[in-house]
C-alpha cells in the first residue's frame, strides 16, 4: 500500500518556526538583561522539552522490545519526536555557555555558598566540574542522537525495501538501547536538575524525571495524533487506538504518582538533615501549596478522569487530558528546580513562558519538518496490517 | 420459571446475523455460544456495558477508606506508638497499606463479583442440558434466548426462520 504525504505540514513548520524564533528572541534579550532568571527559565524548559524527545525515544524502544503490533500505525509520528534531539544539542549552547549562572558549583565562592553547602560543592568536585560535564552531555545527546537516528533510518527505509530484516534490526536495537537510555536520562536528571540544590540528594530522582518525561511524551503523542486525526493515513485510527494510548496516559500518571510519593515517603521517613532539606521548603508555604496542586491536579483529577472508558475512546477528550497534562508536567519541573532556587516562593519571569513557547515550537517545527520528509505511516512494516485490524479483548 | 430456546448454527457469520435479527424482532436476554472468539457479536447481542468495572471500582474506594481508617484507628486511637517523634497521625504511612488494601480489595471483589454474576453457587447453566450442546466447545455457533415459557414456542419458531438447526428448549424449574 502506499500512504500519501502528509500534506497540510508545510504551514506548521513556518509557522512553529516563526514563534520559535520571536520566542527565542525574547529569551535571548531577557539572558542580556537579567542573566540570571533568564537562564534558569530557559533551563527549566530545556529540562522539559529535551526530556520529553528522550522519553519519546524510550517509547519507541520500549515498543520495539515488546514486539507491539498494535502502533505500527502511529510509529512513525513517535520516531519524529526524539528527532528533535538533535536540535536540542544545538540549544543545549546557551546552557553550555551559561554554566557558572546556572549551576552554582561551577564557582562556589562567587555564587555566595558557604559552610556546609561550599564544603559540598568541593567535596564534589571530582564529578561537578565543568569539562566532566561537558563531556557527559556530549555522551548523552551523542548516545541519543545515534540510536534514534539509526531508528529512523531503518523504518524510513523499510518503506521502500520492505521485508521483515529491517524490522529485526529495529527490534534488537530498540531492546538493546533501553538500559543505555536508561542510564544516560539518569544521569543526564542528575546533571540539569539534581545538581543545581547541593541538598538534593534523592537517589530515585532520575526516575522521577523520567515518569513525568514518559507521561508527557505519551501526551505529545497523543496531540499529535490529534492535530493529524483528519490527514489522510490517520482517518484509519480506530477508537481502539486511542483507547491504548489512553491506557498508557493513565499508567504513567499513576506511575508519576508512585514514584513521587516513594520519593517523599523515604525522605520523609528517614529525615536525615542531608536529604530533608528538598522538602522542608517544598511542603511548606506557597512551595507547599505548588506541591499539593501537583499531587491534585497532576495525579488525582486525571487519574480518575482517565479511567473511563468513554473518554479514552474519545479523541478530543483525551487530547484534552493530555494537554492537561503536559501542562502540569510544566509546573513539576517548575516545582522541582525553582523550589530550591527560590526557597521563599515561585517568582515567575516573563522568560518562563518565552523560554518554554520557543523551545516547544522549535521542537515541532523540527519535528513537523522531519515527519514532513518520508511516509506518515511506515508502509513497509510487514506488521502495519495488524495494526491496522487492532481489535483487543 | 424460565425456559432457554436454543438453536445451533454452522457458520460465525450466520450466529452474528441471526443474533442481529433476533435483537431487531424484540427477543431479549440473548447469549451466544461458540468455541472461538466471533468478531462483532458484542454489538450484534446488543450487550450492555459489563457491572464488573463499576464493582471494581467500589471495592477498590472501600480498600482505600478500610485501610485509612483501620491505620488511623489502630495507631493513633486504639494502641498509640510514638514512632521517632513522629506525629501520631501521620497520613505519609498510611499510603503503603492503603495502596495494598485498595488493590486487595478490588482483585477480590472482582473475583466474588463474577462469581456472583456467574450464578454461584450454580454450577451449571440451563442449557448444558441439550445434549447437542456439546458442539459449543467443537464447531457449533448457538444462540440462546431466555424466555417466559408462554412465549417458547415463538422463540423456537424466530430461531428456525434465521436458519437454526437443533433448536431446543430447557425448561429451568430451578432457576427464579
Amino acid at each position: 500500500m502506499n500512504a500519501p504525504q502528509i500534506q497540510g505540514g508545510r504551514g506548521v513548520v513556518t509557522r512553529a518556526g516563526g514563534v520559535a524564533l520571536l520566542a527565542l528572541a525574547a529569551t535571548g534579550a531577557g539572558i542580556a538583561l537579567d542573566p540570571q532568571r533568564a537562564l534558569w527559565a530557559y533551563h527549566a524548559a530545556f529540562t522539559y522539552w529535551a526530556g520529553i524527545a528522550v522519553a519519546a525515544l524510550i517509547l519507541l524502544g520500549s515498543f520495539h522490545a515488546t514486539k507491539a503490533r498494535w502502533p505500527v500505525v502511529l510509529r512513525r509520528v513517535l520516531e519524529a519526536i526524539p528527532r528533535t534531539l538533535i536540535l536540542f544539542l544545538v540549544l543545549f549552547a546557551p546552557v553550555a555557555l551559561g554554566m557558572n549562572k546556572i549551576f552554582a558549583w561551577v564557582d562556589p565562592q562567587g555564587s555566595g555558598l558557604t559552610g556546609e553547602l561550599l564544603h559540598l560543592a568541593h567535596h564534589r568536585h571530582a564529578y561537578l566540574n565543568v569539562p566532566f560535564f561537558l563531556v557527559r552531555q556530549l555522551l548523552y545527546f551523542g548516545t541519543w542522537i545515534v540510536v534514534g537516528g539509526l531508528l529512523w533510518r531503518w523504518s524510513v527505509r523499510q518503506d521502500a525495501e520492505k521485508g521483515v530484516g529491517l524490522t529485526v534490526s529495529q527490534r534488537r536495537l530498540g531492546t538493546g538501547a533501553l538500559p543505555l537510555l536508561a542510564i544516560t536520562l539518569t544521569f543526564a536528571a542528575v546533571d540539569w536538575q539534581e545538581s543545581l540544590d547541593l541538598h538534593h540528594n534523592s537517589t530515585i530522582f532520575g526516575v522521577y524525571y523520567f515518569a513525568g518525561s514518559f507521561l508527557s511524551a505519551v501526551a505529545v503523542l497523543v496531540l499529535a495524533l490529534y492535530a493529524l486525526r483528519r490527514e489522510e493515513p490517520f482517518r484509519m485510527l480506530s477508537a481502539d487506538h486511542w483507547h491504548a494510548l489512553g491506557k498508557l496516559l493513565l499508567a504513567f500518571t499513576a506511575f508519576w504518582a508512585y514514584i513521587a510519593f516513594s520519593q517523599y515517603m523515604l525522605i520523609w521517613i528517614a529525615n536525615l538533615p542531608e536529604e530533608a532539606p528538598y522538602f522542608i521548603h517544598r511542603t511548606k508555604g506557597p512551595w507547599g501549596a505548588v506541591g499539593a496542586a501537583l499531587f491534585l491536579l497532576h495525579f488525582v483529577v486525571p487519574f480518575f478522569a482517565l479511567l473511563s472508558r468513554d473518554l479514552k475512546r474519545d479523541p478530543r477528550k483525551l487530547a484534552f487530558v493530555a494537554a492537561w497534562q503536559l501542562v502540569f508536567h510544566y509546573l513539576d519541573i517548575y516545582f522541582t528546580m525553582f523550589g530550591g532556587l527560590m526557597p521563599a516562593g515561585p517568582q515567575p519571569h516573563w522568560t518562563d513562558l518565552t523560554a518554554l513557547v520557543g523551545l516547544g515550537a522549535a521542537g515541532l517545527a523540527f519535528g513537523a519538518w522531519q515527519l514532513r520528509r518520508a511516509a506518515p505511516v511506515p508502509v513497509g512494516d510487514p506488521y502495519l496490517q495488524d495494526s491496522l485490524r487492532y481489535q483487543p479483548q | 420459571m424460565k425456559s432457554y430456546v436454543l438453536g445451533e448454527f454452522t457458520e460465525e457469520a450466520a450466529l452474528v446475523a441471526a443474533a442481529r435479527s433476533l435483537r431487531e424482532q424484540g427477543w431479549a436476554g440473548l447469549d451466544a455460544h461458540s468455541p472461538v472468539p466471533v468478531h462483532g457479536i458484542d454489538e450484534a447481542l446488543g450487550l450492555e456495558r459489563s457491572v464488573v468495572p463499576l464493582i471494581a471500582l467500589i471495592g477498590a474506594l472501600t480498600g482505600t477508606v478500610a485501610g485509612i481508617a483501620m491505620q488511623w484507628w489502630m495507631n493513633a486511637v486504639d494502641y498509640p506508638i510514638n514512632v521517632g517523634g513522629r506525629a501520631l497521625v501521620s497520613p505519609p504511612t498510611w499510603v503503603p497499606i492503603a495502596f495494598e488494601t485498595t488493590v486487595a480489595l478490588a482483585a477480590l471483589s472482582i473475583v466474588f463479583g463474577l462469581f456472583a454474576l456467574g450464578g454461584f453457587p450454580r454450577l451449571h447453566h440451563p442449557v448444558f442440558e441439550v445434549e447437542g450442546f456439546r458442539t459449543a466447545s467443537v464447531d457449533g455457533f448457538w444462540l440462546s434466548a431466555e424466555v417466559e415459557p408462554a412465549r417458547a414456542e415463538a422463540a423456537a419458531e424466530a430461531l428456525r426462520k434465521a436458519g437454526a438447526r437443533n433448536v431446543s428448549r430447557v425448561d429451568d424449574e430451578e432457576g427464579t
